[in-house]
């Protein structure tokens, strides 16, 4: 058991010293900031109908909790998974494989490190929320305990199953991120489009809302005289101009079925765990095929059976160009992930072809632009991640023209994918604007992934924020459009073309300083 | 007045004006240095200093001339190997001091020398999932040359490192071997006249490291070689001049023959009891011991001409310790 928490401990204290980790910190504490809009905001988070409750301590304390559930369930997962990989391209796996610790208990301290370190940001938020209602909520007394139930009760058991989820998937999906994501991305939607009337439904539900988005729909339907249950809207949304009623929410008991469901949702977190540990590689993943017979001579084979002459090389010209490596960039976003993935990209560029143009433009381009994640993610670590960096440091003019080169090839990558719709646009509809307001997000994506990866210097904060942007173009929040998928329009390209032109040298500036320091 | 290059005495004025722009000329342009001197190389580092923190220099105050040939590179853990290559290779900048190649300043116009470098460094790595022949392309791109020679200069380079019959596979399935064959192979991409190999022989077997050092001693015809290493057989056998580092300086700077009469005259070897060992470390400079029955042999260093043991005759390797724990021996 002290071998077990050691190991829990050192890797929970490695993660936390990350930057990703700082940079986490920093963004959870200007979200949980909104999760409570101030008095006379003009957007709201949970609201039923036109009503949001008083700011007292029970609709401070539950609404934070189920936001909190939500969106630390989808940062989360982002934030926590990869860590057997890390341990792979670290080489502490191949320690850790040669020790006597079994796969389980490799496995389950991963997870209680997962775990943890989405705590820490919960304790983060819940703090940030408690001082909210001081800020906010003069009129009212202060209950801790409308804090603590629903924390306790919806937002741990949910976090503690994110973070079991993260590493099934890693050990059931391997090597395929992409499938990580896509897979994790279809059932958190379909988790919180998901309506429950029944026990065994709300019982069903990881995130633990939906009993209490029930209970406020309810309640207002009561105060609304109406028959049919209004419905509860969770997520940012701008007020256009009317003003919300009040109403008082003073918490929730939970029925006990309830509270058993969230024990056994950890529960099956340990049994999911037990499930997969047969799968785990234990990091014995050498890749040699040993059927290849070219490569086992090769193996065997050695250098000295070679015999280089110096003079008879060929001569070779200089050729300074940004042409060159433009298409060596492009060829190596193009073999990034398995190559039968490619099938989903051009069924998604069919998808742009015929589907109805609201679709394909609204739901398709965003969500087939997200299945490039992982080509994206890390455009700009990918030769620090492969240890390649000291040979783009030290080529001819790095910035000028490998960074170039990569931000050409990933603009070029995105504009093919989204290329049929923005035929569409011009030769059907005639759009022109509408075919520039996808090519600018085409740069705009690229251009904000390079910037995240500079100043993450990882993957994940990209990630992580293109999710969260999928997610609210697909939901129709129109702050988030950079394609012009839900308001087509001049206003909406000049600020497109503004962000790129601010992201632009500060892409330049970081990738110099990169270099200076590397 | 004259200036000597490759042989010729080049005669001029002491005319003040012409003098000034005739060395202007002479440092500046570099069409005229390929038309009258193509193949003489000098890279000089003057006075280079990297500071990280208050007081804490990777390197201080270090200068050094290299000439064309194989300039060895011995260290300890921490001595600035490291921090010196990656300056040299403009990778980082010096916090003080020029380094200059060829009289041009570097540290100011680096692709000068990013043109003619070949660079394999200690952590080398490859995107696994392109092959040989991609990944060699790739970074041919990035050196920027081309033409039409450049596939069959990466064919013939892949032959000549076995590498021919795998250069269709993803590197990702490689050896590690083959991985710093393919290390080697991209040092050789864009002829560099300057190349610098940090820790080559990791990962190669004995038989690869006799070859690799032939090629390195081909190389080194026509270009500045350096080559960091621990393993000082390696550098023994093929350089032309060693220089040792320790705490950012350097201690020394000689062919192997000088370094070796350093330390003529005062290495000994003894036999002693498992049990003295430990004390006799603590008192002599010891640079290596080997199991002789009960007994056990220790070779040591010492100044005190005065021993009742064997007198040997030294190597490179006692030189090399001796310079970095002087204060023992």
């Amino acid at each position: 058991m002290k071998h077990f928490t050691i190991l829990i401990k050192y890797d929970f204290v490695k993660r936390i010293r990350s930057y990703t980790f700082l940079i986490t910190l920093c963004a959870s504490l200007a979200i949980a900031y909104t999760f409570v809009p101030a008095p006379g905001a003009c957007y709201s988070t949970i609201s039923i109908s036109d009503y949001v409750g008083e700011y007292n301590s029970a609709w401070l304390g539950y609404v934070s909790a189920m936001m909190s559930s939500i969106l630390l369930s989808l940062m989360g997962f982002y934030l926590v998974n990869g860590e057997i990989q890390k341990d792979k391209s670290t080489r502490v796996g191949q320690i850790m494989a040669a020790t006597q610790i079994r796969n389980s208990k490799y496995l389950f301290a991963k997870v209680i490190s997962n775990f943890l370190l989405l705590l820490t940001i919960l304790g983060i938020i819940f703090s940030m929320n408690i001082a909210l209602f001081f800020m906010y909520g003069h009129d009212y007394s202060f209950e801790l305990v409308h804090f603590i139930k629903p924390y306790l009760v919806l937002t741990v058991p949910a976090i503690f199953f994110i973070a079991v989820l993260s590493l099934v998937f890693e050990v059931v999906f391997g090597k395929y991120t992409i499938l990580q994501n896509v897979v994790f991305f279809f059932c958190f939607t379909s988790l919180l489009v998901y309506k429950p009337k029944t026990e065994l439904g709300f019982a069903l539900d990881v995130f633990g809302d939906k009993i209490v988005a029930n209970h406020l729909e309810e309640k207002v339907s009561i105060l609304n005289g109406s028959d049919q249950q209004e419905r509860l809207n969770i997520g940012y949304t701008i007020n256009k101009g009317n003003a919300n009623k009040k109403f008082t929410f003073s918490g929730f008991n939970f029925p006990t079925s309830f509270l058993v469901s969230r024990i056994l949702w950890v529960c099956l977190g340990f049994v999911l765990i037990l499930g997969i540990t047969p799968l785990f590689h234990r990091f014995n993943i050498q890749a040699a095929p040993a059927n290849d017979k070219k490569l086992k001579n090769s193996l065997e084979s050695k250098f000295s059976k070679g015999n280089i002459t110096l003079n008879n090389l060929p001569t070779i010209k200089p050729n300074f160009g940004i042409l060159p490596l433009v298409k060596m960039e492009m060829l190596m976003l193009l073999r990034k992930g398995k190559r039968w993935l490619w099938s989903v990209n051009i069924l998604g560029m069919g998808a742009l072809c015929f589907l109805p143009m609201d679709i394909a433009h609204k739901i398709v381009l965003p969500i087939l632009w997200f299945l490039q994640v992982h080509r994206l993610s890390d455009l700009m670590t990918k030769d620090k991640a492969h240890d390649v960096h000291y040979l783009s440091s030290s080529s001819k003019s790095p910035i000028k023209r490998l960074l170039n080169a990569q931000l050409i090839a990933a603009i070029i990558l995105l504009s093919v994918l989204s290329s049929p719709l923005v035929i569409r646009q011009i030769l059907i509809l005639n759009n022109v604007l509408a075919a520039v307001s996808i090519l600018l997000g085409s740069v705009f994506l690229v251009l904000l992934s390079a910037l995240m990866g500079l100043v993450s210097k990882g993957k994940k904060l990209f990630e992580l924020t293109f999710f969260l942007m999928t997610y609210a173009n697909i939901n129709a929040i129109s702050f988030l459009d950079y394609f012009g998928g839900l308001k087509i329009g001049i206003s909406q390209s000049l600020t497109i073309i503004a962000l790129c032109s601010v992201i632009l040298p500060l892409v330049y500036i970081m990738r110099n300083w990169n270099l200076k320091r590397s | 007045m004259g200036l000597v290059v490759n042989g010729i005495l080049i005669v001029h004025h002491e005319t003040n004006s012409v003098h000034h722009s005739f060395f202007h000329f002479i440092s500046h342009s570099k069409t005229f240095e390929k038309i009258i001197n193509p193949i003489q190389m000098e890279l000089a580092i003057q006075n280079v200093s990297k500071k990280y923190k208050k007081n804490k220099y990777g390197l201080k105050d270090f200068s050094l001339t290299i000439e064309k040939g194989i300039l060895g590179l011995l260290g300890p853990n921490g001595a600035g190997k490291s921090t010196l290559l990656k300056m040299i290779a403009t990778i980082n900048k010096p916090t003080e001091g020029v380094i200059c190649l060829n009289k041009n300043n570097i540290v100011k116009d680096p692709d000068y020398m990013r043109q003619q470098l070949g660079f394999l460094p200690q952590d080398f790595g490859v995107y696994p999932n392109l092959n040989a022949i991609e990944f060699l392309s790739y970074i041919a791109a990035m050196k920027g040359v081309g033409g039409l020679g450049l596939k069959q200069k990466i064919n013939r380079l892949l032959e000549g490192l076995n590498l021919n019959d795998v250069a269709q596979k993803p590197i990702g399935s490689y050896s590690g071997g083959m991985k710093q064959r393919i290390g080697i192979a991209q040092v050789l991409l864009n002829d560099p006249k300057v190349v610098i190999f940090d820790e080559p022989t990791v990962g190669l077997d004995p038989e690869e490291r006799v070859q690799f050092r032939n090629l390195i001693s081909d190389l080194a015809n026509d270009c500045v070689v350096i080559l960091s290493s621990h393993i000082v057989s390696d550098i023994d056998s093929i350089a032309d001049k060693v220089a040792v580092m320790k705490d950012g300086g350097l201690m020394a700077y000689h062919n192997p023959d000088e370094l070796i009469a350093l330390v003529n005259g005062m290495v000994y070897e003894t036999m002693i009891s498992k049990e003295e060992l430990p004390e006799f470390k603590s008192n002599h400079l010891v640079v290596s011991t080997s199991r002789k029955g009960a007994q056990i042999a220790v070779r040591y260093i010492t100044r005190n001409g005065n021993q009742p043991t064997h007198r040997k005759k030294a190597n490179l390797e006692d030189a090399y310790l001796y310079l970095t724990k002087k204060h023992r021996a």
